[in-house]
């Protein structure tokens, strides 16, 4: 009996003393001296360095608007509370300016910050642990040679237990990938580099992958789709109704580059973002490279409601300026917003009026029924630059919910031939961030 | 170089291709009667037609232009609609100011040339996008259908 107990007793010793360790053994440094002496010096770098950065996006969390890129400060509002982006620029006191080599690099494979803390993986470490380490040394010398910003990130306020980073180190451990980006030689080049691309650099799994109970990337369902910070990241997957599958090569590469395809209408919300601040940036043959490779990730079908449909008879009976007569003959208040707010844009044809990036015919915020990233739009209005245009689609939030979710109902039926049910209350749900 | 149709003559600018249509028009062209309101599709003022359709030319960049036809404010009064609304326009006297009128008159032509007798709904789908800092709308709808009489 004794003895028994004795031998519990040392199991749970060495339990704890291996569950300690797991979590609290300091995190070391890797050598990352030969991977630089690889890399090109000065200019060159920095010049390598730049394009990396646009592909793996960082200005776009890294940045409060516009305003002082990379100096950090944006709000993340998660489930378990709000985290702040950090200040990367090469200040020495609040940003990177006195990190090492080898720290940047654990922080971009590994998610551990300069003191050794395990950091939050809305910081994409789990994608950029593909990326290889002359790449991530190249971005490196790219953010030191920006202007030194002094701005302190505000601290993460997170609940119980999410406040405690260590435990991360499970999560890690179950969702971080060990190994950088290998190329698959049974794929051609091209694919090879739109897989680097698109996993390593672009993380765009972060938000197309839905997530698992962990929050970590279910990837039994890759870029299947997923709601993400209020936006619907779309199916990406080859399938041909649910995802990108029917879509022409030109197509795809529009969107991406210029972040609209004809017939598909144009991108809204962080994917504008994406394509304004990394995407667009990109030179054509990284695009289609991309374009490569998203063909070849295995379709995920999806319900057949949320299909794009073809060509709705709504949009056949209309012309540009005016509605299908069916619908004139019938009193409706989305109508009646449309016509007044809507139509002289976006007319009622589909094919756009003022702008091609009106078009709403075959574009998938019209032809979701659950109006997520509709409601976003009507709130938030849209944006979309390039160095030389800037179009922009106002916000209609002085609308009522009732107008609102009006309109909304009418677009999905006009447009996608859904019927909906978007509520005046989900409105005011989505006015809320809810 | 961009070969553009500008008012029935086709020529060729020397421009950078994603140069806006509104630059080209006003800077090189020197057609100077589309006005320069935001410069981001929110205000009508710099509308013209492309291929009779009415198009925000401040966003629109030439290459997306191609070879159609493009018509602009100063050629507006070639065909009995337009010169039907600038004739409403000058009995009402609907111009204040005057700097969203050529923007104006291009989106009731491409109205009228649609839909001959537009009802007040459809001319808020067609002029909800044309801004009048000055307030001339009671005016501007009543000239399009006066204009629609003719
Ligand atoms: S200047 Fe083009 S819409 Fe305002
Ligand atoms: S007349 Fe002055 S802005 Fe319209």
């Amino acid at each position: 009996m004794r003895r028994l107990g004795l031998t519990i007793l040392a199991i749970v010793v060495v339990l704890a003393a291996a569950a300690a360790a797991f979590f609290f053994w300091p995190h070391g440094l890797t050598d990352v001296a030969e991977a630089r002496s690889r890399l090109p010096t000065g200019a060159d770098s920095v010049k390598r360095g730049e394009y990396l950065a646009k592909a793996a996006d960082c200005a776009a969390c890294h940045s409060v608007g516009s305003s002082r890129p990379y100096a950090g400060g944006l709000p993340f509002h998660l489930p378990f509370g709000t985290i702040y982006a950090t200040n990367i620029t090469p200040d020495r006191d609040t940003g990177i300016g006195q990190w090492s080599d080898a720290e940047f690099v654990r922080a971009m494979h590994h998610g551990v910050g300069r003191d050794g803390r395990d950091l939050y993986p809305a910081f994409p470490y789990a994608s950029y642990a593909l990326m290889s380490t002359e790449d991530a040394l190249a971005i490196k010398d790219y953010l030191f040679s920006l202007t030194p910003v002094h701005a302190e990130a505000p601290p993460h306020q997170l609940k119980l237990p999410y406040d405690q980073s260590y435990l991360l180190r499970a999560w890690k451990l179950l969702f971080v990938p060990r190994q950088q980006f290998n190329p698959d030689p049974g794929q051609s080049t091209a694919q090879n580099r739109g897989a680097y691309l698109v996993e390593a650099l672009g993380h765009c799994g972060e938000c197309h992958t839905p997530r698992n109970k962990l929050y970590g990337l279910d990837s039994g369902q890759k870029f299947a789709g997923a709601v993400t910070a209020g936006w619907k990241a779309y199916n990406i997957t080859s399938d041909a109704t649910a995802g990108i599958g029917a879509w022409s090569d030109q197509a795809l590469a529009d969107y991406l580059s210029k972040g609209f395809a004809q017939g598909h209408g144009a991108a809204s919300g962080s994917m504008a973002e994406a394509v304004e601040y990394s995407l667009s940036h990109l030179t054509p043959e990284d695009i289609k490279a991309m374009v490569a490779y998203l063909r070849t990730v295995p379709g995920h079908p999806a319900p057949h409601e949320l299909a794009v449909a073809p060509s709705p008879r709504s949009l056949n009976d209309s012309t540009h300026l005016t509605p299908a007569p069916a619908e004139n003959d019938q009193e409706s208040l989305g109508l009646e917003v449309f016509q007044g707010a809507c139509a002289s844009c976006h007319g009622f044809d589909g094919t756009g009026v003022n702008d091609p990036r009106a078009a709403l015919a075959g574009s998938q915020t019209v032809n979701d029924p659950t109006g997520v990233n509709l409601l976003q739009v009507l709130l938030q209005g849209s944006r979309f630059r390039t160095d030389h245009v800037e179009a922009a689609m106002p916000s209609f939030h002085a609308y009522r919910d009732v107008e609102l979710a009006a309109v909304a109902n009418y677009v999905l039926a006009h447009f996608g031939a859904k019927s909906a049910q978007i509520s005046p209350d989900q409105v005011a749900r989505a006015r809320r961030g809810q | 170089m961009v070969d553009l149709n500008i008012n029935g003559e086709i020529r060729s600018y020397d421009v950078p291709d994603d140069m806006p249509l509104l630059w080209v028009l006003r800077d090189v062209a020197g057609l100077v009667g589309t006005k320069f309101g935001c410069g981001i599709a929110q205000c009508g003022a710099c509308t013209v037609h492309v291929d009779g359709r009415p198009a925000r030319s401040c966003v629109m960049s030439v290459s997306a232009v191609g070879n159609r036809q493009i018509r602009t404010i100063e050629a507006i009064g070639r065909d009995p609609v337009g010169q039907g609304v600038q004739k409403a326009w000058v009995d009402l006297d609907v111009v204040q100011c005057g700097y969203c009128q050529s923007g104006q008159i291009m989106s009731a032509v491409a109205l009228l040339n649609v839909k001959r007798e537009p009802s007040d709904a459809d001319i808020d789908a067609a002029m909800a996008g044309n801004v009048c800092r000055c307030g001339t709308y009671p005016r501007i709808r009543a000239a399009i259908k006066t204009a629609s009489k003719v």
